[in-house]
Formats: C-alpha cells, sequence, structure tokens
C-alpha cells in the first residue's frame, strides 16, 4: 500500500493545524472517512484526506467542501491530530480566495438576505401544504445579521467578482 | 413542565413542517413546553457556513444564544446540525475567553452580548438528562410493540463527544434505547454510525451520495426492520427524498422500500396519532407500515 507524503513544508495545513505533525500515516481516518468510501475516485491506496493533503494547493480543489464535519477521521485517529478542523481550515481559506464552489456563496448570500438557507417563498409553500402559518421575515434579525457579517469580515458574492 | 426556547433551524420548517407541527402539539403531552420566537436565524450550519468564515459561523450562532439568554430559557433543537453549530460556539465561547471577547466585539454592535447562562439541547438529549425514557415509558399511551426500527442517531449528535456529551460515538446506543421506551423493538445493523451522505449530495456528487444510502438501506434491509428512524432533518432527506430517486433504478430499494419516520413522528404514533396525522403523506417513501403485529 502506498504511505501518505504529506507535504508538510510547503502547506499552509501544517501552520493552523499544529497537530498534524504527529500524523504516521497509518491511513485509518481513510478507512471510516464516508467520502474515501463513496467517492469513486477514492480509495484506501488514493484516499480523500491523502489527496488534499498532498496537493499543493489543496483549497483551490472543490473537493474540500464533500467534508461534512462528521469527525469520524478524528475519532479513528490513534495520534489525536484533527482532520475535520485542518478541512474547515481549508474551506474557510477556499471561501476566502474564492474558490468555493458557486452554491457556497449563494448560501450566504441567501442568509444575509431572509435569514435562512432555503428561502422564504419555497418555505412557505412546504408549510402551506403542512397546514401551517407562514414565516415572516424578521427584519431586525436581517439588519443584525448583516452587521455581523460585516463586523467579522464575510465576504459575499458581489466582493467575490 | 419542562420549558425551552425552540430553536427550529431551516430545515425542519422547510421540508419537514409536519415535524415543527407535531413538536408544538406532541410535547407538551410529555412534560415540555416550546416557546416559539421570531429572531432567530440560521444556526448557521457547521458543513458550508462554518466553511465560508469561523468568525461569522460563531458570531452569528452566539447572537442565536444571546436571544435565549436574554429570555432566561435553554434552547431546544430538532436538527443535528443546529445542536452542533450552537453546543460547539456555546461550548468555545464559555471555555476560551479570548475568543468570547472576540466575538462579543462584534455582538456589541448589534446590542447583544453572549455571556454563557444556557443551554443548548436536542431533543433526545432532553429526553435523556431532563425528562428520562423510564419517566417517557410511563407516558406513553400507544406502545409500539412488534415494530422493528432501525435507529440512525447521525453523525453530528454524536461527535465532538467532549462537547456534546451525548452518547459512545462508535457504538451509539440511546437511540435504540429511545425506540424501546416506545414499546418497538430495536433492530441493530452493521453501518449504524455511518454517515448518510448528504455532503457528498450537496456537493454535487450524486452516484456517491446514492452509494451512501444504498449501504445503509440495504443493511437495513437485510437486519429485518420496517423503516429507519432518525432526528436529523439532513439524514432524513437522504433517507426519504434521496432512497426515492435512487429506487428508480435500484430493484432492491424498489421492491422493498425502507419508509423513514422521524423521532418525533415515532413519538407521536406512540402517543396515539395516527399516520395520517403524523404527516405521513406528505412522506416520498410512503408504503404502509405493518404495525403492531
Amino acid at each position: 500500500m502506498k504511505v501518505l507524503r504529506l507535504k508538510y513544508e510547503k502547506n499552509e495545513i501544517l501552520e493552523k493545524n499544529k497537530a498534524i505533525e504527529v500524523c504516521f500515516k497509518c491511513s485509518t481516518c481513510s478507512k471510516f472517512c464516508p467520502i474515501t468510501q463513496n467517492v469513486k475516485k477514492y480509495n484506501l491506496e488514493n484516499s480523500f484526506i491523502t489527496q488534499l493533503f498532498e496537493a499543493e494547493k489543496p483549497e483551490a480543489l472543490n473537493d474540500v467542501w464533500m467534508c461534512c464535519a462528521c469527525e469520524k477521521c478524528v475519532i479513528s485517529c490513534p495520534q489525536d491530530t484533527n482532520p475535520t478542523e485542518a478541512f474547515t481550515n481549508l474551506k474557510e481559506k477556499s471561501y476566502q480566495e474564492g474558490y468555493a464552489p458557486e452554491m457556497v456563496y449563494r448560501l450566504v448570500d441567501q442568509l444575509l438576505q431572509e435569514g435562512t438557507v432555503y428561502g422564504i417563498k419555497f418555505t412557505n409553500l412546504a408549510r402551506k401544504r403542512a397546514g401551517l402559518k407562514d414565516m415572516e421575515k424578521n427584519e431586525k434579525s436581517m439588519q443584525e445579521i448583516n452587521i455581523l457579517a460585516e463586523k467579522t469580515g464575510l465576504k459575499k458574492k458581489e466582493d467575490q467578482k | 413542565m419542562l420549558s425551552y426556547l425552540f430553536f427550529k433551524g431551516c430545515t425542519i420548517p422547510a421540508s419537514l413542517p409536519n415535524v415543527e407541527k407535531l413538536a408544538l402539539d406532541v410535547l407538551p403531552e410529555i412534560g415540555i413546553n416550546l416557546i416559539e420566537s421570531d429572531e432567530f436565524t440560521c444556526c448557521p450550519d457547521p458543513i458550508r457556513l462554518q466553511g465560508a468564515s469561523q468568525y461569522f459561523w460563531m458570531a452569528s450562532a452566539a447572537r442565536n444564544i444571546a436571544i435565549a439568554e436574554e429570555k432566561k430559557l435553554d434552547i431546544m433543537t430538532l436538527c443535528n446540525g443546529c445542536e452542533n453549530t450552537l453546543a460547539i460556539v456555546n461550548y468555545k465561547m464559555k471555555s476560551n475567553s479570548e475568543l468570547k471577547r472576540k466575538v462579543n466585539e462584534a455582538l456589541k454592535e448589534i446590542g447583544r452580548e453572549f455571556q454563557g447562562t444556557v443551554k443548548i439541547k436536542h431533543f433526545l438529549q432532553v429526553l435523556k438528562e431532563d425528562i428520562g425514557l423510564d419517566s417517557l415509558k410511563k407516558m406513553i399511551k400507544v406502545p409500539l410493540t412488534g415494530l422493528k426500527v432501525a435507529g440512525h442517531p447521525g453523525c453530528h449528535l454524536l461527535m465532538p463527544n467532549e462537547i456534546l456529551k451525548f452518547d459512545n460515538p462508535v457504538d451509539p446506543e440511546f437511540y435504540d434505547k429511545f425506540i424501546t421506551a416506545l414499546g418497538a423493538t430495536p433492530v441493530d445493523y452493521l453501518t449504524k454510525s455511518d454517515c448518510c451522505g448528504i455532503s457528498l449530495s450537496l456537493a454535487g456528487d450524486k452516484e456517491a451520495s446514492h452509494q451512501c444510502i444504498q449501504n445503509k438501506l440495504i443493511d437495513v434491509q437485510l437486519s429485518g426492520a420496517q423503516i429507519i428512524s432518525t432526528a436529523c432533518p439532513a439524514c432524513f432527506n437522504q433517507f426519504d427524498f434521496g432512497q426515492f430517486m435512487l429506487s428508480r433504478d435500484n430493484p432492491r430499494l424498489k421492491e422493498k422500500p425502507i419508509p423513514v419516520l422521524y423521532a418525533i413522528e415515532l413519538l407521536a404514533l406512540a402517543m396515539g396519532r395516527s399516520f395520517e396525522e403524523i404527516g405521513y403523506n406528505l412522506h416520498r417513501v410512503k408504503i404502509p407500515v405493518e404495525e403492531r403485529v
């Protein structure tokens, strides 16, 4: 079996996730990773975690957004590294630098416009079917959430272009 | 009567509104009083919005928690994702004063403050910690005797275990105890703690997402369970809508579909509601379930 070769030196992953330094490349995490188990191009010899950690510029790969933060890799790691945290940091870098899938920018926009990620119009169609009262946009909450976005430096779709 | 501020999240009101309605209707019967609020926004979700900006993710989760603090009420959610986000942020803010200072700096702009005075609980945690399964058992009106149920607790309620402290993340057992308390029979199956595959579906890999569903549901079929049950709306959608799509070209699932019941729906049946009343007709997979053999 191919041994994991992580390109630590060049990689910013290590900078933010010091725990990964003690990884002894046993691939146990990959055995439990739902992505490696189910996505066709990945297997134990060429796993999701290996591929991303080996890449020169992992934040530019859309696949980083496949990680569902289930933390199976965290439970199974004999060295107590935290790959999930590394993926969250990678996602953040990917989003900041404009590499994230379009869907994620749309999601942020939707949240800042209506406070829910589904769209109130869609939500209310389903609520009508179940005999529930409509959901309404709370203007004060929207104002607050937009101030938080600005204050925390959250990038929006238009900043990306 | 225990009172909680009801954090509905995004997915329950949009894709499982019948569960929201049932919760408000049935939970008072087991001593849970839910108080609604329209001030909440998305938790925000731990998979994608946490990835967009961890600072914003924390600040908006802390805002939601601060609303509960102002009302002096603990939060109850019905969603694993909301529980995961809110509990993690609550824990991190309480245990890291530098982080708390930083997030409160943002909250100050909107006239709010995180103090760390409330608890965040998933419905199942409320059952476990505040009601107790023994008391729940005594309140059940129509035990679901004979119904064989495969439980799926879902990843985000189990990990990070040091924060959620809910169940054994490798071999979860609470969901099965819950099923037993309702009078039904829990059925063990090999892939019980496996992921439902929702993030693969969200990332656009339909094939891999279907593979996840198939792995689990075929296992459930082999185990002899009649239905699968979960307390996470994302997992529910995978097993219901996902299975519906997958079964078009999967003969095994087409021939013997596995209906999904949300934890609240299962509880409602045990509290005497009919399949019609729990909104079973709104499901995609709605073959009749042979109840009480």
